[in-house]
This record gives structure tokens, C-alpha cells and sequence, in this order.
């Protein structure tokens, strides 16, 4: 199997294997398994070095240090790194290099986290594939012919492919989730406010959260507690509530978990619902009590996703004018205007630009009512039906996504049919509760199945701990055999 | 339904070009992404609200000038730009 974070930072903290020896393994993988997989898209080997060589410095002098130091892992391309590229995987902002790290890779990187490249990613996080993205998609390392989710799907490749050890990813709409379901690694979308956006690319800033693809659901709490920190930078932030990793062990036994009915619509007798409902029996055996209920708002969840997100990603993707960084139209122009257009037009991929156009539909006046403040009411209506809910269940249980990875170039066929497979995650981000993927089983071909648990507000941590008492009770779950191997 | 007219004033007002040759893909695409959207028309029960866990509340602080990002470092990604300032010349410019 693969590396996880504890298993490597008992090979470190046992001084079987120093951290740049460590890390000279991942980057030799890479260099064996990234032609293959199209996971990074920028890759900092001298910087990962010296990150690692820093790391056994401090380990020699005998600092008491992180478990996360000396572990190579990956970030999404849409997180700012200082001196390091970042171009949301889109030709506007090619070139571009940010002047300071956002908070989350801050804080990984003061626990000496080493960064070996950053991974690729749907244009601004625009898709479910991966495809979308100006370099390619980022192939399944379970199976080369399907993709490997979106948008984090680069990340999702990295690490089931034994690429990077950890990495974090951003989820607007599913992007941690469904990539992390489609490559059988547990992906963590934190509440909204539970991590800092700051130095995250925004897509809609409503919706967007940074967190955790790993292996494990301890690894995925390891990473949680690092980068859950209130920060200024961002009014958003408010921290986690509590340290994740310490209650893993807490007992299970009594917890209400709820399957409901909606995200199973359409799923009757196929693999992934029989999936779910052998890890609800799990569950069961476990000591949880399995119940089910039915959240009909969820029906207006993908419109209501599509309305806004769209709509705030048109206004947040205005600043992109080729004046200050990125991409600049070659062609001649007479005026601002013209240069801006062209610039947006010659650098933006087409979903992006769907997207842009959808959104000013929307907020355009005569629309305006109909769409966006129709949407903003339902976003609220359907929040209610959320809270009504966990009056019911402490977690709440269905598929992650109704089926397992799309065959290559599926995202050129009706974006509405691609929009559809996002039923189960979208409205997690509506209504900003935590939403956590686990691997549960895999179909006929052998593609990952992922189930998600959704919580209440700020409860990662019963999240978290559900799932790692399910991952002990399931057992290890099998491997890509890629990359470094332990 | 929407029209090439339509079509070419959320362009316009995103900033965008669309070419005559992408218009009737593009269009295709929009109304069926309108027709989905449209599905929320029948839906009762809307609430106030932004339907987020977050609750916002106003933090004032002194109005006090604070360091800020150096402004070479802002130009870095333009090169150094030219007396502190981004520059955009036309072509007739460009070609003096």
C-alpha cells in the first residue's frame, strides 16, 4: 500500500529514513508515474528538498516536531504559494506568481510540510473531471481510461497513486469529495468558516473550502487540525471547534446516522447502492442506530448551486484583465475594453466562460429576481430542512456520488447531463455543513465507491471519528499499487 | 429562449467576445442550462437568509494606516511595470 502520514512519520521519528531520503523516493516516483497520471502541473523538487533537509536538521537538534514534518505531499493549483506558480490551471493565468502562501499552506509549512508541486485541477474549479483544465486532465491511477474526479482531481491522482502522501484540495460543489470517492481516498469539505480562505483562488466565495484528500480518515484529521486555525485574513474564518485527532477513539456506540431517501433517487439495485447499504450494516454492527429520512428540498439543490455559484464566479472572475498578471491578448487592440475582452476571450477555457455568461444571465436586470433571489430563498429553505433534519440523526449517510469514475472525455457531451452527477454533494456546500468520503466498495470493474457522511455545523470531529472506527471495522482498502510503496 | 442579441449583450457585459461560429453551440448550451435553472420557478417556501453557518457580525477597529504589500512586489508579475505603475499601450503605441 501506499504511505500514509503516520506511517511515514513513524519511518522519520524512528530514524529508519531521514526526510530527504524520503523525499528523494517521492520525487523518483514522480518522475516514474506523472507522464502516466498528468497529476502535477508545476513540481518544486529544490524547494521539497531543502524543506526535508531543514526538517532533519531540526529533528537531529531534537525539536519536538510535527507529525506532518518531513512528509511529501501536493496542493491544488488554485492555492497560493509564494515564488511558486499557480495558475487555476487556465492559460489567464499563465505565468503567474504569487507574492505570499495562503493561510493553509502556511500552516502546513511551519510544521515543515514538504511541497513536491502543485497538482492539476478543472479550470477554476469548474468541473467534475478534471478535464477542463489547460494542461489535461489528470488520469485514474485505479484505471487509466476513466478520470479522476473534479476539480481536485489532480491532488485525488497524486496521492492514490503513491505520488504524494497528502494534499489539500478546495470543494465548492464536491471538488474534494467526488475525486476522492472516484480514487478511494477519504476527502474532507470542512464547514464553511472551519478553514481560511485566504490565498485560495475564489470560485464562489459562499461555497469554496479548502481541506484534506488522504488515505485515511486519520491522516485526513491530522491535516484538519493543522489548518483549522480563526484567521484575520479571512472575515470568514472562525477555526474549528475542537482538535479532531484526539477523539478518534471516542466511542461510536448510540449515534444516530440517517440515509436519505433523495440522494438514493435513481440508485435502485445498482453497485453503489448496495455499497452504501453494506456500510450501513457496518455501521449498524458498530453500534450505531441506522435510520432513514427524507430531505425534499435536496430536489432544488442543483439549480439552486448552479444559480449562485455561477453568479458569484462571474463576478469574481471580472479581475482577470490582463493588466496586472496572467495572460495578455497578443493580438493589437485600440482600446482598454477591446484588450480586456480579447484577454478574457483567448484565456478562459469554454466552461469557464458558460459559467460567466450564466452567472450575468442571472444577476442581469429581469432576471435578477426570477434566478438569484429565488435561489438565495431556497438556499435558506433548504438550511432549514438541514437543521430539521439533525434534529433527527447526529450524521447523515448517503452515496458521494451515484456512480463511480467517468470514461475519459465524458465532460464534452450536455454540461447538464455532468452538472446531474453532482446531486449528492452540491448541497452540502449550500448550506455550509461538513461533508467527509470514505471508500466502501468498488463495482464490477473495480473503480472506487465512495459514501459521504454530512454533520452539523463545526462537527468534523464525529465525522471524522465515525469514519475511522468504519475504515478499522472495513479494513485497509485496496491500493492503486502506484508510486512509492511501503 | 435565448437570442444571438441576448447572447451578445451578456458578452458584453461579462467582458467576453463570442465569435460567430460559437454562437449557436453556446446558445444551445445556455437554454439548456436555463431550462434546468428554471426548475426552481415552481418551488414554495423560500427563507431569508444566506443559508450558511457563519454568523457575521461588524468588527470596527481605529482606522490606522498599516503597512501593506511592497509595491515592487505587487508589479512582480508585470515585470516591474514602469515607475510603479502597470502599463497597457495599444498597438499604434506599442509599435513607437
Amino acid at each position: 500500500m501506499s504511505g500514509t502520514i503516520l506511517t511515514l512519520a513513524r519511518r522519520l521519528q524512528n530514524k529508519e529514513q531521514s526526510a530527504v531520503e524520503l523525499t528523494k523516493e517521492y520525487l523518483d516516483a514522480v518522475s516514474r508515474e506523472n507522464g502516466a497520471l498528468n497529476a502535477y502541473v508545476h513540481l518544486t523538487p529544490d524547494a521539497a528538498l531543502a524543506a526535508a533537509s531543514a526538517v532533519d536538521k531540526a529533528r537531529l537538534r531534537g525539536e519536538d516536531l510535527s507529525p506532518l514534518a518531513g512528509i511529501p505531499m501536493t496542493l491544488k493549483d488554485n492555492l497560493s504559494t509564494d515564488g511558486i506558480l499557480t495558475t487555476c490551471c487556465s492559460k489567464i493565468l499563465s505565468g503567474y506568481t504569487p507574492v505570499f502562501d495562503a493561510t493553509t499552506w502556511a500552516l502546513l509549512k511551519a510544521r515543515g510540510a514538504v511541497l513536491l508541486g502543485k497538482t492539476n485541477m478543472d479550470e477554476f474549479a469548474m468541473g467534475s473531471s478534471c478535464e477542463t483544465s489547460c494542461y489535461g486532465g489528470a488520469k485514474n491511477p485505479h484505471n487509466l481510461e476513466r478520470v479522476a474526479g473534479g476539480s481536485s482531481g489532480g491532488v485525488a491522482s497524486a496521492v492514490a497513486g503513491g505520488i504524494a502522501a497528502y494534499g489539500l484540495g478546495s470543494d465548492t460543489g464536491g471538488s474534494i469529495r467526488q475525486p476522492a470517492a472516484f480514487c478511494g481516498l477519504t476527502g474532507l469539505k470542512p464547514t464553511y468558516g472551519a478553514v481560511s480562505r485566504y490565498g485560495l483562488i475564489a470560485y464562489a466565495s459562499s461555497f469554496d473550502q479548502v481541506g484534506p484528500i488522504a488515505q485515511t480518515a486519520e491522516d485526513a484529521a491530522l491535516v484538519f487540525d493543522a489548518i483549522s486555525e480563526k484567521d484575520p485574513l479571512d472575515s470568514t474564518s472562525q477555526g474549528r471547534r475542537e482538535e479532531t485527532f484526539p477523539l478518534l477513539s471516542q466511542p461510536v456506540k448510540g449515534l444516530k446516522v440517517a440515509l436519505v431517501k433523495e440522494y438514493f433517487d435513481g440508485l435502485a439495485g445498482s453497485t453503489t447502492e448496495s455499497a452504501i447499504q453494506a456500510a450501513a450494516e457496518t455501521l449498524r454492527a458498530m453500534g450505531c442506530e441506522v435510520c432513514e429520512l427524507s430531505i425534499p428540498e435536496i430536489s432544488y439543490s442543483l439549480p439552486v448551486y448552479y444559480i449562485l455559484a455561477c453568479a458569484e464566479a462571474s463576478s469574481n472572475l471580472g479581475r482577470y484583465d490582463g493588466i496586472r498578471y496572467g495572460y495578455r491578448t497578443e493580438e493589437g487592440w485600440e482600446s482598454i475594453h477591446e484588450m480586456i475582452c480579447k484577454t478574457r476571450s483567448e484565456g478562459f477555457g469554454a466552461e469557464v466562460k458558460r459559467r460567466i455568461l450564466l452567472g450575468t444571465y442571472v444577476l442581469s436586470a429581469g432576471y435578477y429576481d426570477a434566478y438569484y433571489k429565488k435561489a438565495q430563498s431556497l438556499r435558506g429553505a433548504i438550511h432549514e430542512a438541514f437543521e430539521k433534519a439533525f434534529c433527527q440523526a447526529d450524521v447523515l449517510l448517503c452515496p458521494t456520488v451515484p456512480r463511480t469514475a467517468f470514461p475519459l472525455n465524458f465532460t464534452g457531451v450536455d454540461p447538464v447531463e455532468t452538472y446531474l452527477t453532482d446531486i449528492c454533494t452540491v448541497s452540502v456546500n449550500i448550506v455550509g455543513l461538513p461533508g467527509l468520503s470514505v471508500p466502501c466498495g468498488s463495482d464490477e470493474e473495480g473503480l472506487p465507491i465512495g459514501m459521504q457522511l454530512i454533520g452539523r455545523s463545526f462537527d468534523e470531529a464525529t465525522l471524522l471519528r465515525l469514519a475511522h472506527q468504519y475504515e478499522t471495522a472495513r479494513g485497509p482498502y485496496k491500493s492503486a499499487e502506484r508510486g512509492v510503496r511501503v | 429562449m435565448i437570442t444571438k442579441d441576448d447572447l451578445l449583450h451578456l458578452a458584453l457585459l461579462s467582458k467576453l467576445e463570442v465569435k460567430e461560429d460559437e454562437m449557436d453551440a453556446l446558445i444551445a448550451d445556455m437554454e439548456s442550462i436555463v431550462a434546468f435553472a428554471d426548475t426552481i420557478a415552481q418551488a414554495s417556501g423560500g427563507v431569508e437568509g444566506d443559508g450558511l453557518p457563519t454568523t457575521l457580525e461588524n468588527v470596527f477597529r481605529e482606522d490606522e494606516v498599516r503597512p501593506s504589500m511592497d509595491r515592487s512586489l505587487i508589479l512582480k508579475n508585470v515585470n516591474g511595470g514602469e515607475n510603479g505603475c502597470f502599463v497597457v499601450r495599444t498597438r499604434k503605441q506599442a509599435a513607437r
